[in-house]
């Protein structure tokens, strides 16, 4: 009886450990992928990139990939998973957090084997695009796909009221009036249909701090004051606030919240600011078809209208144990017939430009392919802890909303901020 | 005799695996990093002394995220033990199908509290919400944002807790009704007491073990409520609902000041104590004559 009992403790204790050994067959390398793609992906889609990535491992004898999908609190348990030694063999790194793995050294200058790699030509990419993950020379992550954000107008609205499509630079100004004119009531005066669609979402509505000449930190991203409160940022942040509550040309947040949908895929509003994944949205938006759907770049108060792009890139952890399997995979990630099978998700724009160019007939793509040279990868890609800027700007935005003094809560948001990287 | 004693170590093993690997030694390495000035990623780390727990003291946004939290506990304790004896109450009826309802009641406690925080951020919505729909079917204003609202966002976090943590504490309160001897209840009504005089005078009074249990569990567990929080005002609007666990969350994971949040914690781990302690207190002499086996 005593005996059974040992017996069974020594097999769960087993059970145990067993799932904390490694595992493979010798002279087998298993590379492990992180990625943060959900159980939601189409699954048509699912199965062909699994095959891709069978197909790199008949391509490749002797390696096999293993994906680690990390839906939730991906760059936490990335972290974790680097103290506790057990990052993976390629980390997909978004541009959003990239500062928080780059600024701590944990991953590999990739420079070196690109440099090995006759293969690899750096004029494959778009300079900018590829200066998210650098520094200096180094490189540490080579981009997979990425989005400069954009303006989205329903070419349907535009029509019904007689405005022109916007075109080319225009001021905060010009679009003011033109929501005006795209914001319809009805006898009672009950709004419906507004101009434009203003979410907070600092990621998005950097691009307003931008094109009025503000940002959000000092140029070496070390302070939030003499930057965040700029009166250049005032006046974007109080622009955005009267669009809301004064113009009422934008619903506020609770409204769209109540209707539950997003209001341009329903018709609602004529404009919004977004990435290219909205796209695959709107093609199974119930009052919205794609063909209406004009792209178009962000009002801007200066010479030149700027945008910000978010992007996704593969990098090597400097613990990984096969840096040149490693490399090999990323090289396939980023080669032709992966990203154009990934390019058919609709998700992004590839990071390699002749797959990105084989889509530029579509105006709507070459539109968001003029909008690149304009576009600078956000703040997250340089500094560490932007995730908290991001909060902090969202909570300012509410403030805002409720009534604060934008001038107040901009200086607020500083203080917090600079406390932080005092600390940091 | 030793035999069988060693067995009982075989039989504790495996919970004590786990509560050391997963409880107890990360509580012992965060006492370590509370000390210290690190960010995981580097190598690098230096020893800070006191100081995260001088910052913890000093940062006014701790101390709102203490005041949150006790003004969470204070509300959602008694209301959530009120209801939970009320439906101790109801459900221990001896009626048909009753057993149905207790089980009713018990699903939102074993519900996935992501889910039930999603479910609720609908029941909250302004207009389309079940609540405002509601309202809005009576003609009254219906636009209210219960989330984003500065004075309501915390009472919607504290009404939304009585429904969650009613089934547990529905079967605490259960299992001291039955506990209670008829014999008690017959001796009262020969003495001439009414239904209310009975449950005043004898179901309230053989409940207080039971009680004490609840309102020491409880308390503990709404000093340390996170998922709500994470999933529905992310401590908005304004940091009215910045409770102590998603503030320190957002320490570690946002700011990724591992140091100061692991101080953070240990003073939450004091606050909790010393209420316990308080609590013990109090209810001590209450506990007397009843035997706690």
């Amino acid at each position: 009886m005593v005996k059974r009992c040992y017996v069974v403790v020594a097999i769960m204790l087993g059970v145990l450990l067993a799932g904390c050994a490694g595992k493979g067959n010798r002279g087998e390398v298993t590379l492990h992928l992180s990625n943060w793609g959900g159980a939601d992906d189409d699954p048509v889609y699912a199965r062909k990139i699994d095959g891709l990535y069978r197909q790199f491992e008949r391509e490749n004898p002797g390696i096999r990939l293993e994906i680690e999908s990390v839906p939730d609190e991906y760059v936490q348990k990335m972290i974790l998973s680097f103290v506790a030694g057990t990052a993976p063999d390629v980390l997909s790194l978004d541009a959003s957090s990239a500062g928080v793995f780059i600024n701590n050294g944990v991953l590999q200058d990739l420079s070196p084997l690109a440099a090995g790699d006759p293969t690899f030509k750096a004029s494959d990419y778009w300079a900018n695009v590829l200066a998210i993950d650098q520094r200096g020379k180094a490189l540490y992550a080579v981009p997979g796909d990425f989005t400069p954000l954009v303006l989205y107008y329903n070419k349907k609205l535009f029509d019904r009221a007689h405005v022109p499509y916007p075109s080319g630079v225009w001021t905060f100004q010009q679009f003011l009036e033109v929501a005006r004119k795209l914001t319809l009531r009805d006898s009672s005066g009950r709004v419906i249909q507004y101009g434009y669609n203003f979410t907070n979402w600092m990621p998005g509505w950097i691009v307003w701090l931008w094109n009025n000449g503000g940002d959000v930190l000092t140029p070496d991203g070390g302070r939030a004051k003499g930057a965040l409160d700029s009166p250049q940022n005032v006046a974007s942040i109080t622009f955005l606030r009267d669009l809301v509550l004064k113009e009422k040309v934008s619903p506020d947040l609770s409204q769209t919240a109540a209707t539950g949908v997003d209001p341009f895929g329903n018709g609602q509003t004529a404009m919004e600011i977004s990435g290219h994944w909205e796209l695959t949205s709107f093609k199974t938006a119930p009052k919205l078809k794609l063909s209406d759907v004009g792209v178009a770049q962000a009002p801007t108060n200066l010479p030149k209208g700027r945008t910000v792009m978010y992007e996704v890139g593969f990098a090597i952890p400097k613990q990984a144990r096969h840096p040149k399997e490693s490399w090999k995979l990323i090289k396939y990630l980023t080669g032709h017939l992966y990203q154009q099978a990934y390019q058919q998700t609709g998700i992004a724009v590839c990071g390699r430009k002749d797959v990105a160019n084989e889509r530029a007939t579509d105006p709507r793509e070459q539109q968001f392919l003029n909008l690149v040279p304009t576009a600078r990868g956000p703040w997250g890609a340089q500094v560490v802890g932007y995730d908290f800027v991001e909060q902090e700007g969202k909570k300012m935005m509410e403030r805002v909303l409720a009534g604060t003094d934008p001038k107040q809560a901009l200086s607020e948001m500083a203080d917090r901020i600079d406390s932080y990287f005092k600390v940091r | 005799m030793m035999r069988r004693g060693k067995l009982g170590y075989l039989f504790i093993a495996p919970a004590t695996f786990h509560l050391v690997v997963f409880a107890i030694f990360p509580m012992v390495f965060s006492i370590f990093l509370s000390f210290y000035k690190w960010n995981l990623l580097t190598s690098e780390r230096s020893f800070n002394g006191l100081s995260n727990y001088v910052y913890a003291f000093k940062d006014p946004l701790f101390w709102n995220a203490l005041w949150n939290s006790t003004k969470y506990a204070a509300l959602s304790v008694p209301l959530g033990m009120i209801a939970g004896l009320a439906v101790a109450l109801l459900v221990n009826q001896k009626l048909r199908g009753v057993t149905i309802f207790r089980t009713l009641f018990y699903i939102p406690a074993i519900s996935s509290g992501v889910a039930i925080s999603i479910l609720w951020i609908y029941i909250y919505m302004p207009e389309t919400g079940l609540i405002n729909s509601v309202l809005g079917m009576l003609h009254i204003n219906n636009k209210t944002d219960f989330l984003k609202n500065e004075s309501l966002a915390m009472f919607a976090l504290v009404f939304m807790s009585i429904w969650v943590g009613l089934g547990p504490k529905m079967v605490l309160f259960l299992s001291g009704l039955i506990g209670i001897p008829p014999s008690l209840y017959e001796a009262a009504e020969l003495d001439g007491a009414g239904k209310f005089r009975s449950f005043w005078s004898v179901t309230l009074p053989m409940l207080i073990p039971t009680t004490f249990f609840v309102l020491i569990t409880s308390t503990i567990g709404a000093l340390q409520v996170f998922t709500p929080v994470y999933i529905m005002t992310q401590g908005g609007p304004n940091e009215k609902t910045d409770v102590v666990g998603y503030h320190i969350y957002v320490e570690a994971w946002s700011k990724f000041l591992i140091g100061i949040a692991s101080a953070k914690s240990f003073v939450l781990l004091l606050v909790i104590v010393l209420v316990s302690i308080l609590q013990f207190r109090i209810l001590r002499n209450q506990l007397e004559g009843y035997s706690t086996t």
